[in-house]
Formats: C-alpha cells, structure tokens, sequence
C-alpha cells in the first residue's frame, strides 16, 4: 500500500505546477483516499414510499481489508449494497468505488467489482457450467480463458459433479457457490456479497471462507453482510455497523469491539442491550403455560 | 388461551367476512404505493365494466330472438363460461390470483372453515363479479314472471359457484403436477393442446360455412344441454317442475365438486415438493457459440437458445404462434376461396405470425426476471444494452424465419398461386422486423415481471396485468401501424414493394435497438425492480 501513496504523491507534485494551492490541498486528500479506500459512499439515502431505508450513510472500506457489514434485519444494508453495486438507483448521496463515482462511471466501476446479491437469483435455466461461460463472456472475457477459469472455480468450490446440473435445481449452499464462483470469474478488485452464508451448509460455508481469505490475501478487497457475528468476528479486520437506515460505528475491528465481544458491541450499538433488563416481564404473561 | 379458543369457534359467517376482508386487503396491498400499479389497476376496472355490460346486454338481447333459439343461444353461453373458467386459469391470463392454500396449512381451521374460506376468496374479485354479471343477463334474456325469475336466480347463482368450483377443482388437483418443475414444463406445453382444441369447434363452423347458422346452434345446444353449465341455463327457459329437477342436479354436481375440490386441497396442503428430484445434466455444445465471433453477443444469443428450449414461459408463447398461424392457414383453407384475395391468404397470416412471433420480445427482459441484475453489474454503456437486445433478437429471429416462411408458402399454395409466396415471405420477414423493434421498445418502457410458477395463472406479477396488458397491446397495436407501410401496398397489388419490407423491417429493429439501448441503460435499475417483483 505505502509504494501506492508515494506513487500517488509523485503525481500530485506534477499536477502541483499547475493548481492553486487549497486545490491542491484537496486534491492530494482525495487523491490519498482513493489510493486507500476500496469504497466511499457519502450521505447515501434511500426512501421507499414513506419508509426511509437508507438515511445518509457514510460508508469507508479500506482497501485490502474483509470487511463486515453488520445490522439488524432493516438496517438498510441490502439497501445500502444495491446502491453500491449500481443495482439500485440511491435519492442522494456519492458512491465511489476505487476512486471512481458508481453512477458516472459505471464502465470503469463494473470492471472493478464483483457482485452476489441478496436472494439466490441466477439465470436458473443455465447449468452451473453455462453460468459461468455465459456471465464471463458478457464481461468480454476470451471464450478459452473463461472455460479454464470455470473449470478452476468449479472444482474449488466442490461443484463439479453438479456443474451440469441447471441452477434450478441446487440447493441453497450450491447457489451460494455458484454465485460466488461468478462474482470471481472476472477477477474483481472489490467483491461485494450480501449475506453469503446465510442458508448455507457448514461445509459449504469452509469452502466460501477458504476462497474468500485466498482472495484478500493478495490485497483484494471483501464487503460482506451478515448475521452471524461469530463469522464475523472470525473473518473481518473492518466493521462498518448500521442501525435504522444509519452507520452507528464503523472503523477497524478491535476498534469497534472496544474490548467486548463483537457480539455485546453490535447489541450495545443497536440499543437493543439496554432494554434487556426489565421490559420481557410486562407482557406475554400468557405465554408458557399451555395447558388451557 | 383465548386466542386460541376463537381460533376454533369462528363461525361460517365470520370466517366468510374474514376471508373476504382478507382478499380486499390482499388487493388493496399489492396497489398499495405504486402509480403503475394501481394505473393499470383502474385499466382492468374499466375493461371489466366494458365487458360485464357489454355480456350482460347480449345475453339479455336473447329475448329478441325465438323462445327455443334464445334457450339454445344461452346453454351455449352457460357452456362456453364454464369450459372457460376451467381450463382459462390454466390460460394463464392475467384474471385470477387466488390466494395460495399453502400459506393456511398452518392454521387450525376445520375443512368446512377452509372451503367457505378458499371459496370466499375465489369469488372476490373484478372478474368473477363479471361473469356474474354476465350470467345473470341470462334472467333478463329468458325467465318469464316471478317463479321464472326466482328460478333464474338460482340457475345464475349455482352456474356461477360450478364455474369457481370446476376451476378450483382443477387448479387445486394439478397443483400437484404445477409444482414439480417438470410437470409444470409440460403443463404449460399440454395448455397449447387445450387452446388448439377450443379452436376445432371454431375450424367446424368455418369448414361448413355451407351449413345454417341454425342447425349447428341446435345441435350443440342439444349437446350441451346435458353438461350441468348446460342444464343450469335450459332449467331457465323451461320453468316448473323440470326447472326445479334439472337445478337441483346442478347442485348436486357443484358439490361434490365442491368435495373433491377440498379433498384435492387437502391432498395438496400435504404433498411435497419434487421439483429438485430431477438429476438430469445438460451438456450441450451451443451452435450459435461456435458460429459467432467470441463475446458478449454470442453469449447472449446461446444464451437466449437455451431459454427457448428450457424454459416453459418461452416455449408456451412461440408454440401459442405456431398453434395459431396454424389454425389461421387451416381454417381460411376452409374459407370460400372467392370470398379472399390470393394475396390475402398468401399475406395476412403470415403477417399475423410474424407479428406473433417478434412480440415475444415485448417483455424481453420478463423472463430473466431477478436474475437480471447479472447483465446489470456488468453493462456500462447503452451499447452494452443495445447488444444485449440484438442477440436476443438474432435468437428469435432465428427460430421465427422459418415459421413465417412456412406460414406464407402455405398460404400461396392455398390461394393457387406459389409464386406468391416470395414477395410476401419478404413482407412476412419485415413485419418480423418491425415487430422485433416495436418490442424492443416497450420491454424497457413497459417492464413486467413474467411469473415463474405457472399455476399463478397469470401473465404478469399481481399488480402488473395493467402494465402487461399496456405492454403487449401497445406494442401490438404500434408493430401493426408500423407495418401497414409493407403490408398494404404489395397487397392492393404493388409486388415490387415488397423488395424494400426486409430493409425497412431491419431499420425499425435497429432503431428499436437504437431507442431501447439509450432509454434502457438509463433506467436499468428500474426495469430491474420491475421484473423482479415477487411472483
């Protein structure tokens, strides 16, 4: 990352010749951030009929980092990532990808990234096979390079037996794979998956892990949703966690945790912790005596 | 604890209003917010209306005609409702969208409680009100004083409950077959039968324009007269005691029906899915990825190939083509030959079938449904957009040539005349074109999504028939104006025009493409909420 900046300061001194000097001033802040963050997203808002789904968030991914996304159901996060992956068109707010603005430069920021959606929505009439050749294909990608790829990925991901199978017929954790296995096939910079393991088998879930760590590893960056806290605390050096349509803590993960569990942290920051004292002895009186 | 006891003693009546309340709130929900929605919610309102009082004058008009004609006139009627409202939701006509007997498995309610529900909710509705409305015309066309008319009453009622209940019996017992995938591909493939069948009764009355109108009313009359829809209606003209018999074997039938239908309902609740027990692999070497240069395009068209031949929705529209230019060369064969221009037959349905053929690309992007968001994360440029829809064109067009080939060739030898077939197999080919561009237009403006289960019996997602309907008739009626320019003048005569209709129909696809690339790269993400709506 640091020959990144320096490259990027090298630039900047050229440009210097010929700005003004509080130009520049910005210029190299957003020139810096670019070369560190994967994703910035600024004031983002959404609102569905009177429902506000996403109130102005501000999301930061470093680059290189497996970052988390964390909130209760109807935090806004699948919200959030559709607008992100220019799936979902945002009210207001910018959306940069690696410097580049999603929804005014959509070529270069689709080049970029990879995608796995919330749902198990895939093209179900095409084999698993057909998928990938089809998905790497509309990328641009050589026919040739995109069989060896396919071949690659469906053997890692422990599909080839059902490689032939239509879409339509896998189950939930073969879904997830196959998904995943597309999102990859171009090589993205920023993979974006909304809950990539929800519904999916133990086994299953090792192999997305195993995938996922072999690909940030090499500096590429992950941003995932989910639920499963464990996972995250496990997986994630980055946590961005969102409350009400609202980014209630964000920043890396011991930061967040502040010598909790990751787990206590996220209730504390939901304010669902507080509440747990003396409010469940009010109602449900009725509840666990069924004898009537 | 009391919940619980309410639960169980809920009342026929209450369980009716219940029901009923709980379908007005289905209805009402799914307009809940959106403009189109409820746009093309008054739309169909409107088109109801239209059609209830349009159905309920001609039955009534029966009067004007001989009492014994007027009775055989309205057992037709009666028969025709009821054959419709059995086999029309497997139609898949935008007409019904019934609440789904799965979603109750859990609740304790007695069987008796869940017929009167499932009933109650089958009948709220725009169009179930219609053939009420319709039927009851049948009062005004036939009964005669205060008995007749009480008579009516219930002959109307109880044809309206064997309509609902025929079609629930129906639904409910295939619901089984509906839900493996595999069965309901071949559901949706055995519908084609069915409307190729209602056509023979249509080809017959065109075979024998030499016969009298009268002869043949009176002899399906007498036939139909036996099914219950058509007892109902002759229990009508006929008053008396033989009124009352023939009723109250209709009532008979409409409830053992009724007990089949909830014996079905129950088999249903319980019968699993067996929809992924199908291991079968495909592996197939696609044509079209060997034939055309590597990329994107290619993709799409292989892509597009196989959605034809794996996909039931595409193959029901294509073969609904088929079936229906066959019938059209079939039946004018039948037709006085004087009575047709040679370039008539030679011409018209080909057109229709090349028309037919290139709107199954009105709704281009229906089919891939929520999986569209794949070309969505990668399309960056409307001509990413336009490309997308010049392989799905090149695929159709592929299948549709040869079609409207076939059609016109069939045509000029009907007329005598095979040297015909050239310029209007080039007129057939433009109205392809033209057809293609029309479509390519209305799928970005007017998206819907195409319902994946077939048993939704209906062509659109809830809340979006209107936009259905919008789409394809729009699309319908603009791919017709547009192709009056190639159509007519070979028609009235001028051959040599038909050299320009494969340009002219190659332009409107191109500037379909053109229209649909910019308008649709701007809007991706909306025709990507549009067809993935839950169906």
């Amino acid at each position: 990352m640091g020959h990144h900046i320096s490259e990027g300061v090298g630039d900047l001194r050229l440009i210097g010749r010929f700005v003004q000097q509080d130009t520049l001033l910005t210029c190299i802040s957003a020139r810096l951030a670019h070369m560190t963050e994967a994703v910035r997203t600024t004031g983002l808002y959404k609102r569905f009929g009177q429902q506000i789904a996403v109130g102005g968030v501000d999301l930061v991914v470093p680059r290189g980092s497996f970052a988390g996304l964390v909130g209760p159901n109807g935090a806004g996060k699948t919200t959030s990532l559709s607008m992100v992956t220019g799936l979902l068109r945002p009210d207001a707010g910018t959306i940069h990808i690696d410097g580049f603005d999603v929804w005014l430069d959509p070529v270069a920021v689709k080049a970029r990234i990879g995608v796995l959606p919330e749902g198990l929505r895939l093209f179900e009439r095409l084999s698993g096979r057909e998928l990938l050749s089809y998905n790497g294909q509309l990328r641009g990608l050589p026919k040739r390079e995109v069989e060896q790829r396919a071949e690659e990925l469906l053997t890692v991901m422990d599909l080839k037996d059902s490689a032939d199978k239509l879409v339509v017929d896998y189950s939930t954790g073969m879904r997830k794979k196959i998904g995943l296995s597309a999102a990859l096939l171009h090589n993205p910079a920023v993979l974006f998956l909304d809950e990539p393991f929800e519904g999916v088998d133990p086994v299953s879930a090792n192999t997305l892990v195993e995938v996922l760590q072999r690909y940030t590893a090499s500096g590429s960056t992950v941003v995932f949703s989910s639920h499963v806290m464990d996972l995250v605390e496990r997986l994630c050096d980055w946590v961005s966690v969102m409350s009400r349509g609202q980014i209630v803590a964000q920043g890396p993960l011991d930061q967040v945790r502040a010598g909790r569990s990751l787990n206590q942290a996220f209730l504390d920051l939901v304010g669902a912790g507080r509440d747990n004292d003396g409010s469940g002895e009010e109602g449900l009186s009725w509840l666990g005596s069924s004898r009537a | 604890m009391a919940g619980l006891q309410q639960g169980v003693r809920l009342g026929l009546g209450a369980t009716v209003a219940l029901f009923f309340r709980l379908k007005i709130r289905l209805i009402a929900g799914n307009l809940r917010g959106e403009v189109s929605r409820q746009i093309g919610f008054v739309f169909s309102l409107v088109a109801a209306v239209a059609v209830a009082a349009g159905g309920f004058l001609a039955m009534s008009l029966v009067r004007l005609a001989a009492p014994d004609m007027a009775v055989n006139l309205v057992i037709i009627a009666f028969a025709v409702f009821w054959v419709t409202w059995t086999i029309g939701p497997l139609l898949m006509f935008g007409v019904d969208d019934t609440l789904d007997p799965s979603r109750l498995a859990l609740l304790p309610l007695t069987t008796r409680q869940l017929a009167a529900g499932m009933f109650t909710t089958s009948v709220t509705g725009i169009w179930p009100l219609v053939t009420l409305v319709i039927t009851s015309g049948a009062i005004a066309g036939l009964a005669a004083g205060v008995a007749g008319i009480a008579i009516g009453v219930i002959a109307v009622l109880l044809q309206f409950a064997l309509c609902i209940v025929t079609s629930r019996l129906v639904t409910t017992a295939l619901s089984g077959a509906l839900r493996s995938r595999r069965g309901r591909d071949l559901v949706a493939v055995g519908v084609l039968l069915v409307v190729l069948l209602s056509q023979a009764p249509n080809l017959i009355a065109n075979r024998g324009s030499s016969l009298d109108v009268e002869r043949v009313v009176v002899g399906m009359a007498g036939i139909l007269r036996w099914t219950p829809a058509g007892t109902a209606a002759h229990s009508i003209g006929a008053g008396g005691l033989q009124a009352v018999i023939g009723l109250a074997a209709v009532a008979l039938v409409v409830l053992g029906f009724g007990a089949l239908w909830i014996a079905a309902l129950k088999r249903a609740l319980v019968t699993a899915d067996t929809s992924t027990q199908s291991p079968a692999g495909v592996r197939s070497r696609s044509l079209a990825s060997r034939l055309l240069p590597d990329g994107a395009f290619a993709a799409v068209v292989a892509k597009e190939f196989k959605y034809v031949r794996r996909d039931p929705r595409g193959r029901v529209g294509l073969m609904a083509a088929v079936a229906v230019s066959a019938v059209m060369v079939f039946s004018i064969s039948g037709g006085g030959r004087g009575e047709m221009s040679g370039a008539w037959l030679a011409s018209f349905p080909a057109c229709i079938s090349a028309l037919m053929l290139s709107l199954q690309s009105s709704n281009a992007f229906g089919i891939d449904g929520r999986s569209l968001w794949m070309n969505a994360v990668v399309f960056g440029t409307p001509r990413d957009v336009r490309n997308d829809l010049a392989g799905r064109h090149l695929a159709l067009a592929v299948i549709a040539v040869p079609i409207v080939t076939a059609v016109t060739l069939a045509g000029s030898f009907i007329a005598g005349d095979p040297l015909l077939a050239v310029p209007f197999a080039l007129v057939g080919w433009g109205v392809l074109g033209v057809g293609l561009g029309v479509g390519a237009v209305a799928s970005v403006l007017l998206p819907y999504t195409s319902p994946e289960r077939i048993n939704a019996f209906s062509g659109a997602a809830p809340g979006q028939g209107g936009v259905a309907f919008l789409g394809s008739f729009g699309s319908l009626i603009a791919g017709t104006l547009l192709s009056l320019p190639i159509v007519l003048p070979p028609l009235l005569g001028v051959m040599w025009w038909s050299a320009l209709a494969v340009p002219y129909g190659m332009g409107v696809a191109w500037a379909g493409r053109r229209i649909g690339g910019a308008v649709g790269f701007g809007r991706y993400p909306e025709i990507l909420a549009a067809v993935s709506r839950p169906s």
